[in-house]
């Protein structure tokens, strides 16, 4: 399963360029990827995506050859400088403990690194215990736990709220 | 002194309230970070952050502003309830507090963060920083550990080396 899974990188460019194929509109797919060039990290409200694809021969009975992806994107530490940070990380239950997991976040790492990124960061919720012993065992640390770190939100009418002189 | 306030960009005075920013959270020995590498990343090319400085203007129009409070932000983004502002650092000086220059601080991100049509704004606290927790918590924000059972997780940098490593299979 190894040797046939392949990992691909989906940047918006890429997600662009298909639609705009597929709609057979070349204009509009130049102007949408100069758009998103001129987005730096920080105004770019968008993530990134990578995909883990099959072969034919492999594919779901629904006939799904990618069967799992990991979202992410940039964030910054006051500490320790660039550092990504996995939105998501998605394998289809069918593909499980064959490595899938192990393989995107290896790119995940793979492209962190390439970024001159320090830290990969992540949540997982705590009565999801098989994705917690998965990630224990790859060589993470739960923050919360050791640091006690909280993670915290306010928005509706709390942000509202907030924002009123 | 006067007690109100207003926030613009610099790149000046970064560095040092970074510094006394980490002082204050006894995490000194963990920054890594150089001057050199912060300011890059942040007035550079592409910035993975901005800040926004809060100023008090002295008794005297002669005297300089003083930098009071800072706060660093970056956007984010959860497919499910869409773009979030992230408070990455929160700094008020310890002689200015109580003043409302905090609030003032929160007020114009969280404008900003509608402005940007954000649905949150989100950030870490320590849950040992009692002060942070309530001032936090008065302000209406939910805490999605203690709530939800939102782990933090990481991988440092030697741990990630070794996952990016190919793998023997």
């Amino acid at each position: 399963m190894s040797t046939a899974l392949k990992i691909k990188e989906e940047e918006e460019e890429d997600l662009a360029e298909e639609l705009a194929e597929y709609e057979k509109v070349a204009n509009h797919v130049k102007i949408t990827q100069r758009d998103l060039e001129q987005d730096g990290f920080s105004n770019n409200p968008f993530f990134h995506g990578i995909i883990a694809e099959v072969p034919e021969q492999h594919r779901t009975k629904e006939g799904y050859t990618k069967i799992g992806y990991a979202l992410y994107f940039y964030t910054y530490s006051s500490w320790t400088g660039r550092a990504i940070y996995m939105q998501d990380l998605y394998v289809m239950p069918e593909f499980r403990g064959k490595g899938v997991g192990k393989a995107l976040m290896s790119k995940v790492a793979q492209l962190a690194l390439a970024a001159g990124c320090h830290q990969l960061n992540f949540t997982v919720v705590d009565w999801n215990k098989p994705s917690m012993d998965f990630y224990l065992s790859q060589g993470c640390f739960d923050v919360t736990a050791t640091m006690g770190y909280h993670c915290m939100r306010c928005e509706g009418e709390a942000l509202e709220h907030l924002a009123q002189p | 002194m006067t007690s109100g306030g207003h926030c613009w960009t610099t790149n000046d005075i970064i560095p040092l309230l970074f510094q006394e920013l980490a002082k204050y959270e006894e995490m000194e020995h963990q920054v890594t970070l150089t001057e050199k590498e912060l300011l890059e990343d942040g007035f550079g090319d592409t910035p993975f952050y901005h800040c926004i400085i809060t100023e008090i203007q002295g008794q005297n129009s002669s005297e300089d502003p003083k930098v009071v409070g800072f706060a660093m932000y970056y956007f984010t983004y959860d497919p499910w309830v869409g773009k979030q502002l992230y408070l990455e650092e929160f700094y008020v000086m310890d002689e200015y507090r109580g003043l409302g220059i905090g609030s003032g601080i929160l007020r114009h991100l969280s404008n900003l963060a509608m402005k940007t049509r954000c649905t949150g704004m989100m950030f870490v606290v320590a849950e040992n920083n009692e002060p942070s927790v309530q001032f936090y918590k008065r302000r209406g924000a939910e805490d999605l550990s203690q709530e939800e059972g939102w782990r933090l997780f990481r991988f440092d940098k030697d741990s990630l080396v070794k996952m990016a490593a190919p793998s023997e299979e």
